[in-house]
Parts: C-alpha cells; structure tokens; sequence
C-alpha cells in the first residue's frame, strides 16, 4: 500500500556520479566507516620495511593479545560517550573487580603478606577464598565480579540521572574512592595463586599454529602462536553483543537520543534516566570484563590495575574510532578499529625502542589528532549537505 | 610527515643493529619498573654500562609501575628476537607471571634486586637483608657498649620498614641478632614505619619522648635518615661522633645521603646491597646462560653485602653505590 | 515646549527586510510618551537605535536640537538617555553602590572613595524614598526595589530621558503603584519618559501622548485625551485576514478528549478549565507571560500541577510525560532546535523517536528495520517533506517549515488523540505555513483533538474553532468562531481594565 515499503531507500543504490575529484574521494574515504581501519593497514604497510618484527607472527600475537582486554573496556567506555558523559572510574572498577575475584577464588594466601587486610580472616584465610576449589567457583567469582561493577554503575548513573551531576565529577569521586577502596581492601597487596581454569581466561589457547623455527636469536625457539585465544572469544563475543545493542535495538537508539538531545528525547518519551543508569552499569561491567582478563594473564588479583595512563588509553581509543566526546555519534566497529590502531602505536613504539614518556607523548598528540579529525568529519558533513 | 621519517630513521638504527650483532655480542632487554628512587637509577646504570661496555645490545623498557604494562613490554621483546632478559619487576607476583612467560617462550630471564614469590625459577639477585643489617647492627652495638660508662640496660631503637615485604622482615632479623649477642644489656625499643616518612616521624617522636636515653639507633632504611634528623635536632640528640650527646646510628641500602652522614660523622655505619656485584652476577649469569643455549636457567644469587662503617670508610668507599653517586655529584644535581 | 528628542525619516533595514521604515516622531521635553504595538511592530529595533545597539538605515536622530548618533549603549548613557528595561541589567551579586559606580569610581589618592561612593548613593536613593543600605547586595533586593535600583542608576548619571520598557511585568501591584509614583516625580523633576507597555490602561493613565507602531512604521499618533483604549487596539491590529488559512473541512464533534478542571500551579497558572472536544482545534491566546506555554508543560507533565484534575477521554492521566504519550497526548513544544528535534540526527531517525517501541521484537527489543523505514517513508510522503534520502539527511539541513512538519510528523506515527501545538508556525515562512495549518486541519478531521497555542492572533482567528484568552495565568474569556473579534480578544490579553 506504500510504494516505500517494498524497496527502502537504504537499499537503493547510491545516485550515479559520472566523476569524481580527489579531494571528494578523500572526503569518503575520511567519512568512512573504516577510515581507522585503512589508517591502521597504511601505518602498518609504512613501517613494515623499517621495523620487520612487526609483521612477525609472534608480534602479531602480541598485538592481538594486548587489544582484547582494552577492547572490552573501550566499548563500556563507547556507550557513556555516546550519551554525551564520561566515564572515568572505569579504571578503578578494573582495580576493585581484580580484587574481589582474585580474593574468592585464590587457592592460597600468605598471612605474611595479607594478615593485614581487612578482608583476611573476612574473606581470605592461608587456605584461601571461600570458592577455592569449589565447583563452578570461578564462574562464581565471575559472577561476583560483575554484580560488583554493576552495582558502581548504577551508583554513577544513578547519580548522574537523579540528581543532575555532571558525570565528570561523579566518576571523578568514584575513581578515587574506589582505587582507595580496591587498594584498603588488600593493603596495598596482590593476590596471587588463581586457579588455573582462572589464568585461561586471560592467556588460553584454542587454537595455536606452530611455524618453523627461527634463527634470529642465538638460541632457537619454539614457534607456537596462540591466535585464538579465550580472551579473543571473550571480548569479541562482547563487541558484537555490544553491536547488536547500540545499532539494532530501541534501547541503542535512545542511547543516541539522548546523546543527540536529552531535551527532545525526554519530551519524545525516551525513559532518559532508567537509559544513563544502564549505560554505566554496561560501562562497569564491562570494565569487570576486561578486569577478568588483565587480571588472569597477570595470574594475580591487583588493586593498582587500571592505573596511570590507562584511561588515556580507554578514551584515546574510542575517540581515535570517531566516537564523539560531545554525544550522539557512535559505533562498536569504530571503536574497534580505534583500538586495533592504539594498540598497533604502542607496539610500534616499543619496536622503535622509545622510552614509556615519548610512547605517552606520542599518545597524547595521535589523540590530540583525533579530536582534530573530528572536526575535520564534522565539517565535511556539513559541506556534503550544501 | 615529518614525525614519521623521524620514527622511521629510528627503526632503522635499531632494526640494523639488532640484525647486525655478532655471534658473541647478545641482545638484552632490560625491563625496569621505574627509576624512582636512588638505588634503581643507580641500579640502572649500573647494568646499562656493563652491556654496553662488553658490546652488547641493551633495549630497555620503562613500565612506569604498571605491572601490566611490564608484561606486554617483556612480551614485545621476546617477540623481538631479544637473546635474554632482565627484569626489575614491579612486585613478587607480576615477576613470577613473567619469569614464567619468558621462559615458556624460551627466553632466559634474570630478575634483579626485587624477588619474585616464586624462587624456583629464573635468575634470580638478591641482596641478604639479615646478613648486612647483622653487620651494621654489630658495629653500633660495639660503639654503644664501649660509651656505656655504667652497668645499666641500654636502649636500643630499631624503625622496621612494612613488615609484608620480606626485605623489611630480613632487616629486622638481621637486628635482632646482633642484639642477641649481648641480650642482657640492652632493651629493644620498635618503631613502626611502613615505609613511610610521615608515619616514621610519628611514632619516632612518640617513642624519644618516652625514652629520653637513646643509646644506638637502627634504620630499616636510609632513606629515612631524615626524618631521624628532624626528630634528634631539637632535641639536642643529632651529634657528630665525639660530641657529647652523640647516639650512634646505622642505616641499611647504603645511598648517597647515608654516604655523606657517614662522612661527616653522624652516622656510624650503613649495611650496603652491592649493586655493582649483583649487577655483575645477574650479568653473567645470563650471557652464561645463552651461551650454553640454556633456556631456562634457575638459581639464586645472594648478595652477601657488607657495612660501610666509620673504620673501613676509607678502604670500601668505593664499593658503596651511594658513594659512587656522591662523588658523581648526586646531592647537588 | 522643545523636542528633546526628534527622529526623523529612520530606517533600519535587515538584509533588505525594514524593521523600521521611514519614522519620524518628537519625543517632547519633560512629557510621557506612551509607545505601543503589537510584538514585532519594530519598538524593539527603534529602541535599540536609541539606545545605539545598532545604526539606522537611513534617516537621522536629533538630541536636544543637535545631530546625534550614537556608536554604543556608553554614548546614549554619555547624551542623558537611559533605559530601564524588562530584564534588569544589574549585577547581582554586586552591591547597590556598586551598581551605580560600575562605570568609574572616584579615587582618593589611588583607593576607591567609598565614604564618597556610599554618601551619594545614600542620597539618590532618598530622592527615590526607597529605604536600603547601599552596601547591600542586590540580589538580595525585590523586583521593584531592583527597578528603583535602575532608575536611581539613570539619575546618577544625570539621564535627562528614561526609556521604560515593559517595567511592570515583575511588579507586584503595590510596587507598580510605587513606580507610577516614582515617574510622576521624575517628571515633575522635568525629566521626559518614554513609557512602553502591552497594559494599555498604564499607558494611558501615565502618558500624555501616544503612538503606535505597526509593521514598523508609525501608523498613529495624538494626545492621549483623544486615544481611548479601542483606538489603540484597531491601531495596532489594521490588517485584513483571509487567503492566508485553508478552509476548515471537519466540523468538532460533541465528545470531549481533554478536560481541564482547575488547575492551579501558584505563580505560574490559576484554576484553569476547558474542554477540548474531538475533531476541535482550541487556540490559546495570551501575551508572553499570560501562562499559555507553562500551561501546555504542565497538561503534557513537564511541570508539576498542586490542585486540580487533567482528563483524557474521561480518564485521569499517569504523571510524566512518558505514561501521557502512552495515553495518546502529543506535544509540540515552542523550542523546536532544543526540545523538538535531534538537529544532528538523520529525519527518519527523528520521525521515529516516538513510536520506536512499536518496531521492537522481544525480548531485547530488536529492531525490525523494514518496517520502520516503510513507515517512516510514508510519514515524509505524507507530510511533504522536501528532502532526499531520508534516512541519511540530516534534519539541520532542512528549512525551518519542514523541521516542524518532522517534528509534528514524529507525533502523528504514534497516533494521538491529542495534540498540544505550542507556536507551531514560529519561524516558519509564509508559504510553509499554509502547510502547516492544514495539517493541523487534517489533524482535527481525522478526529483527534487539537490545543493551539500562538502570540499571533491572526493564525488563532484564521484556523481555530474557538479561542480562549489568558491572562496572568488565567483563563479570562472565550469565543467561538462565529463571534470571533481582535478587539474582543485583545481586550481580553491586554486587560485594559488592570491596574
């Protein structure tokens, strides 16, 4: 009854332009999708002569590796940007996650070292957590981890709905109390002895490939490379869970509403504030999830995780995507890209033998040149409209 | 543009250079946590200049106290190529996770001055907390006794560090037995710390006022001569050798501020972690180790240490790290 | 008695458009002039040229005989002339005498002479009778003690010419008998006044001469012994309707969709009760602050209500906006960039936002992203939306006439029974809003129930089937539209029968 109907305009063909300038063509390509995607091929493709470990296989195990932990964390972090607010005690959540599921599962404990917390003898004893050699018990200590990070969500969200405060002095406080509370809990200590089905999570194979041996280094390796990884299945299966959410359902685009306008989408009908306190629960949760990773490839439970520079990381990744600070503009893909290319940065810049303050220098400026691009994607936009 | 011809020309210096190195010169990646504090500049330096004099090829790596980071560090250069490792690990567990990564990648790896938990595999430095805090202790002890005119019960003060980590535990046992030896003269007074001035300087004016009489005083740690100087001052009890008043004290680590005390008398004697040799050691070890093709080497290097003290200061000065920084300037810089 | 101030022949053109065409006007020495009209008339621009916020066109300005042209609002302060406007221009948290002296204090061998300072606010503050310390903060002050603040502000720099703009609209009735007072002594002191108001009575009361703006010019003038407050209106008004509105094509059935039954918010709104029937556009006419929006807010549940009952088809409504969509209102609100649209965002996905529940598959809510385009797609054919693909357009780059056809669209994909309309035509070009008006027209024949909100009286006249008139936030008449009449509802906004 609608001619519409039958053949909806996103599926039609885009209008025929006969030519095309350069600078047009440029414009698409920065308006792409996978504009980071291309950037992170093209940085490869340059540096590949000059730097020939980076192509190497162990190295791109390495890379892929160091991505997925980070990767989680930036699409929590994707989805507070993408309403326009800030999450900045995502770290911290790292830290108390780390924590308490380190403390539940741990198989033993020294009182040597942790007597002093007030969690031993609570929680911890020298025969270690409560769910330490218990069926199940590390799903458990999963469980707890995330019903932990999403009760530091709602608490953000919900005092960023409620009572109206700007969500950068929220996470603030929680930044710091939390990493305080995460560092209280142990006194400062690590704990260690996670079981083994633990450690998987965060370094187990599924699938390795065995390349012949090398002979750069004056002994000869194995050349075993783990390319599917728990933690690969792990964080993938969440970015495309978190996909699904932001791009094809009602509650991804009230997320965007509400970063586009919180007026017009509270007008519109938009439940605006049950929306904010989910979307920080997600960004906690989420943060628990990379915690599980960072966490069991270091096989401890650590209260400094998610420390210094690491929200430099998260943000600078999801705004290297094209997620924009100011709201409204967001996709799990671009974020993914982003995070592909910071990581790649970091690689590289390790490969280039670069101290860790010009690594973080250079950080800071290549995030600095994402904002840039932002305007620049901006504007184009704005011009293609004329 | 410009950036990245820069970072290109850098890749090719260290990209030829590590493709170039002969048969004997190795490529060794040192990893260090952070250069905070003294010691670990001083340790620093110490094994950069070594590598580098005998024609080795260093790559370091900063993990500026990210565990984390260190992990993925050590990981980049195993996938490298590097021939060895060491490390300066953040804490006891992470250096466990990564002496394992190593290892299992067929990297050896030697751990510097910071023990992991486990000590059953790797390279692994370590300095004999009770051994030199024993001979310090000893050298105070004979100062004490031998001012003591009267037959009472002497004091002697000991400021523990954190009593988690295992050096501070070694320090104070290595106190107690010193004490041991005269047990009938002397009462021990314990100050807590934590490895933290403010609280030092707390309890340490706490327990001078309750007792008046100090007869030898001993530091878990030289960095906080300081804070002991801030508290004796005023009370009229910081004196140099010879003074009257004068309480001998003795300090542990052997930094540049303890080498100058020593020198102007205030401090008797410092138990020193021989940096040089456990650089040393760690060193060797690890070019023995790719020398053989071993993979995975394990052994424990103690270093036994020594005290620096007022009767050998002229003979061992130089063996003292924190001496070496003083003459460099250290205190001035 | 000498012109103090003359205009002649002044124009102020914006981008080819006059705002104020070919004036001329005599402001006599030491006597009221009461200036009128209706919003839009040009009184705003014309004050501004006064008051040297933006140069004439053309024509000249002459002050006390002499050419004048003032370059910014310091040298109409300089010339003698001040304004005393609707919006104070005080600072708040600064004191009295602070206020007066903000634009040079005078020194005592390099410090601030406040004994001086104080001593003379104390004094011109006395000739005001108005009793506060001048060391006093005036955020801490009244309304109308802040308004003596402004006048007492004009003196200390000597004004010879007041200009009041709307400075009763936050008085109390006491401190506006206070400030009639206050003229009546500055005039007597010999200063002139310009007095402009949309309370007619006060302008008559106060004035000895009126004139009336329209379309920017002047288009009456006399002594106000001959201007009864009719003449003022028909002054004001003098334009035929007709052609501009389509024809009607439903006539409202007798069923009532929205009943109103005295609601009172204090200060904002007082017993407010109306019907609204089915297939019935109800407009709403008020001045600014008359309470019509704040209305709208509160029947929509944006504002809170403290008495009274809101029914829709007969039954009590859930608080908050959200459980009022769900029971079929709509709400067009005055503020189309902020509070109507998501400028950033595609139209589809803006025609979408209301009704996006009904395109979601359970139990995540997944979107079934075929029906929705469809749906959306014919929502932009039937409203006309000139733009391409939708989908992908943004709406910011649409015109201003096709940004509110999406926003009313964005409502009617979820089928209300209701529809609040709060200025629906407000920067919209003539001919977009023939289009707008007849789907509102539409909206009614369809059988839902249309509230129509507008300060222009014309569209009300042209496309409602009855109106009602507020005034300070009550309902203080109505008509249908066979007895509709400007004057009447005019009468009726302006209450010439206040004060």
């Amino acid at each position: 009854m609608i001619p519409a109907a039958t053949a909806p305009p996103s599926a039609s063909p885009p209008p025929f332009t006969p030519r095309r300038g350069l600078g047009a063509r440029a414009g698409d390509l920065i308006l792409s999708d996978y504009f980071v995607l291309y950037l992170s091929i093209a940085y490869v493709a340059a540096l590949a002569p000059f730097l020939p470990t980076l192509t190497a296989p162990g190295n791109i195990v390495n890379v892929m590796s160091n991505m997925w932990p980070l990767l989680v964390v930036a699409i929590g972090q994707t989805f507070v940007l993408a309403i326009a607010g800030i999450d900045l005690s995502q770290g911290s959540v790292v830290a108390l996650t780390s924590v308490v599921g380190a403390m539940l599962i741990t198989t033993a404990a020294d009182p040597a070292v942790l007597a002093k917390a007030p969690i031993w003898g609570l929680v911890l004893t020298e025969g270690g957590g409560p769910f330490a050699g218990l069926m199940g018990g590390v799903g458990l200590a999963v469980m707890a981890m995330l019903l932990v990070a999403a009760l530091v969500g709602l608490l953000n969200g919900t005092t960023v709905a409620v009572l109206n405060m700007p969500p950068f002095m929220v996470t603030l406080v929680g930044l710091i109390t939390i990493s305080a509370f995460a560092i209280w809990l142990t006194q400062s200590e690590n704990i260690a002895r996670l079981p083994e089905s633990f450690i998987k999570l965060g370094k187990g194979d599924i699938v390795s490939v065995h390349i012949g041996a090398k002979d750069s280094p004056q002994i000869p390796r194995r050349e075993v490379y783990s390319f599917v990884t728990y933690a690969m299945v792990i964080a993938v299966g969440v970015a495309v869970a978190a996909h699904v959410l932001l791009n094809r359902t009602i509650f991804g685009r009230w997320v965007l509403a509400i970063g586009m306008n919180r007026r017009t989408a509270e007008i519109s009908g938009v439940p605006v504030r049950r929306v904010i306190i989910a979307v920080y629960v997600i960004s906690a949760m989420c943060a628990a999830v990379g915690a599980i990773l960072y966490s069991a490839r270091l096989e401890a439970g650590r209260p400094t995780l998610g420390g210094g520079t690491f929200l430099l990381d998260v943000i600078g990744a999801a705004v290297i995507g094209g997620t924009s600070l100011f709201g409204g503009k967001a996709k799990i893909i671009w974020t993914f890209f982003g995070v592909l290319f910071f990581v790649l940065l970091s690689n590289t810049l390790n490969l280039m033998n670069l101290s860790s303050f010009q690594v973080d220098m250079v950080k800071g400026a290549v995030i600095l040149g994402a904002a840039l691009l932002d305007v620049l994607r901006t504007r184009l936009m704005q011009e293609r409209r004329r | 543009m410009n950036l990245l011809t820069k970072f290109a020309a850098l890749a090719v210096v260290a990209g030829g250079a590590s493709l170039g190195g002969q048969a004997q010169a190795a490529t060794i990646c040192f990893a260090f946590q952070d250069l905070e504090t003294e010691f670990w500049v001083a340790g620093h330096k110490a094994i950069t200049t070594t590598l580098t004099e005998a024609g080795h090829q260093v790559i370091e790596r900063n993990a500026n106290e990210d565990a984390n980071r260190q992990l993925e560090q050590v990981r980049d250069c195993v996938a490298q190529g590097v021939d060895g490792i060491i490390i300066i690990p953040q804490d006891g567990d992470s250096a466990t996770t990564i002496v394992r990564e190593a290892q299992d990648a067929d990297v050896p790896i030697a751990v510097f001055n910071r023990p992991p938990t486990d000590l059953s595999r790797g390279i692994v430095v370590v300095a004999d907390n009770a051994t030199i805090a024993e001979a310090a202790t000893d050298f105070v002890v004979e100062q004490a006794l031998e001012n003591a005119t009267e037959d009472r019960q002497l004091n002697a003060l000991i400021i523990v560090g954190d009593l988690g980590d295992p050096n501070a535990v070694g320090r104070r046992d290595g106190f107690r037995a010193a004490i041991a030896k005269h047990e009938d003269r002397f009462n021990v007074i314990e100050v807590a710390s934590n490895w933290d001035a403010g609280t030092a300087l707390a309890n340490l004016e706490a327990a001078v006022t309750a007792n008046p009489q100090i007869d030898l005083m001993f530091t878990s740690s030289d960095f906080l001569f300081p804070t002991i100087r801030s508290v004796l001052e005023p009370r009229g009890m910081w004196k140099t050798a010879g003074e009257e008043g004068h309480i001998p004290l003795a300090g542990l680590d052997g930094d540049a501020t303890a080498c100058q005390l020593i020198k102007d008398g205030y401090v008797s004697a410092t138990g020193v972690q021989d940096l040089y040799f456990e650089a040393e050691s760690a060193l060797t070890a690890i070019l023995a180790a790719i020398e053989a093709g071993d993979t995975a080497p394990n052994e424990v290097i103690e270093d036994p240490g020594f005290a620096l003290t007022q009767d050998n200061l002229a003979e061992r000065e130089m063996d003292m790290w924190g001496c070496v920084l003083l003459a460099d300037g250290f205190l001035n810089r | 008695m000498t012109d103090i101030l003359t205009l002649e022949g002044l124009t102020k053109d914006w981008f080819g458009v006059p705002a104020v065409s070919d004036l001329t006007l005599r402001v006599r020495q030491g006597a009221c002039l009461g200036l009128i009209g209706q919003n839009g008339a040009g009184k705003s621009t014309l004050m501004n040229m006064i008051g040297g916020i933006v140069a004439p066109t053309a024509g000249r300005m002459l002050w006390r005989g002499q050419p004048y042209s003032p370059a910014s609002a310091a040298d109409a302060a300089a010339a003698g002339i001040a304004f005393i406007h609707q919006e104070l221009n005080l600072f708040s948290n600064l004191s009295v005498a602070e206020n007066l002296y903000i634009d040079g204090f005078p020194r005592r061998l390099g410090l601030i002479d406040w004994r001086r300072v104080h001593a003379r606010t104390r004094e011109i503050l006395a000739r005001l009778s108005l009793d506060v310390d001048p060391r006093l903060s005036v955020g801490n002050l009244s309304p109308g003690e802040r308004q003596l603040v402004e006048i007492a502000k004009a003196l200390h720099n000597e004004a010879q010419l007041l200009i009041f703009d709307e400075p009763t609209t936050s008085l109390t009735a006491r401190e506006t008998e206070r400030l009639f007072d206050t003229i009546a002594a500055l005039r007597a002191e010999g200063r002139t006044i310009v007095y402009i108001s949309h309370i007619l009575g006060d302008v008559r009361r106060l004035s000895d001469d009126i004139a009336v703006l329209r379309d920017g010019r002047l288009v009456d003038e006399g002594p106000v012994d001959a201007f009864p407050v009719t003449r003022m209106i028909r002054s004001m008004i003098g334009r035929d309707l007709g052609g501009l509105y389509p024809p009607r094509t439903a006539a409202p059935r007798p069923r009532p969709v929205l009943e109103v039954r005295g609601v009172t918010q204090p200060g904002v709104v007082e017993d407010v009760s109306l019907t609204l029937h089915e297939g019935e556009v109800l407009g709403l006419f008020g001045l600014m602050g008359s309470g019509r929006s704040e209305l709208a807010r509160i029947l929509f549940g944006l504002d809170p209500h403290q008495g009274g009952q809101i029914l829709l088809d007969g039954a009590p409504l859930p608080a908050g906006p959200r459980g009022r969509i769900r029971a079929g209102m709509a709400f067009v609100t005055e503020n189309r960039r902020d509070e109507g649209l998501m400028m950033e965002a595609s139209i589809a996905d803006n025609l979408s936002l209301v009704s996006l529940r009904e395109f979601g598959r359970r139990p995540v809510g997944l979107i079934d992203p075929q029906a929705l385009s469809a749906r959306t797609e014919a929502a932009r054919t039937e409203l006309a939306v000139k733009a391409g693909d939708i989908a992908v357009q943004p709406v910011k780059a649409l015109s201003g006439g096709n940004q509110q056809k999406v926003v009313i669209g964005k409502w009617q994909m979820s089928a209300p029974r209701l529809f609040i309309l709060d200025e629906p035509t407000r920067g919209v070009d003539v001919g977009a809003k023939y289009e707008i008006y007849a789907l509102i027209d539409r909206l009614a024949a369809a059988g839902g129930a249309v509230l129509m909100i507008s300060s222009e009286l014309e569209e009300l006249t042209g496309t409602a089937d009855r109106i009602l008139v507020m005034n300070r936030g009550e309902i203080v008449g109505g008509l249908d539209r066979a007895a509709f009449s400007d004057e009447r509802i005019l009468s009726m906004a302006f209450r010439e029968d206040a004060a």
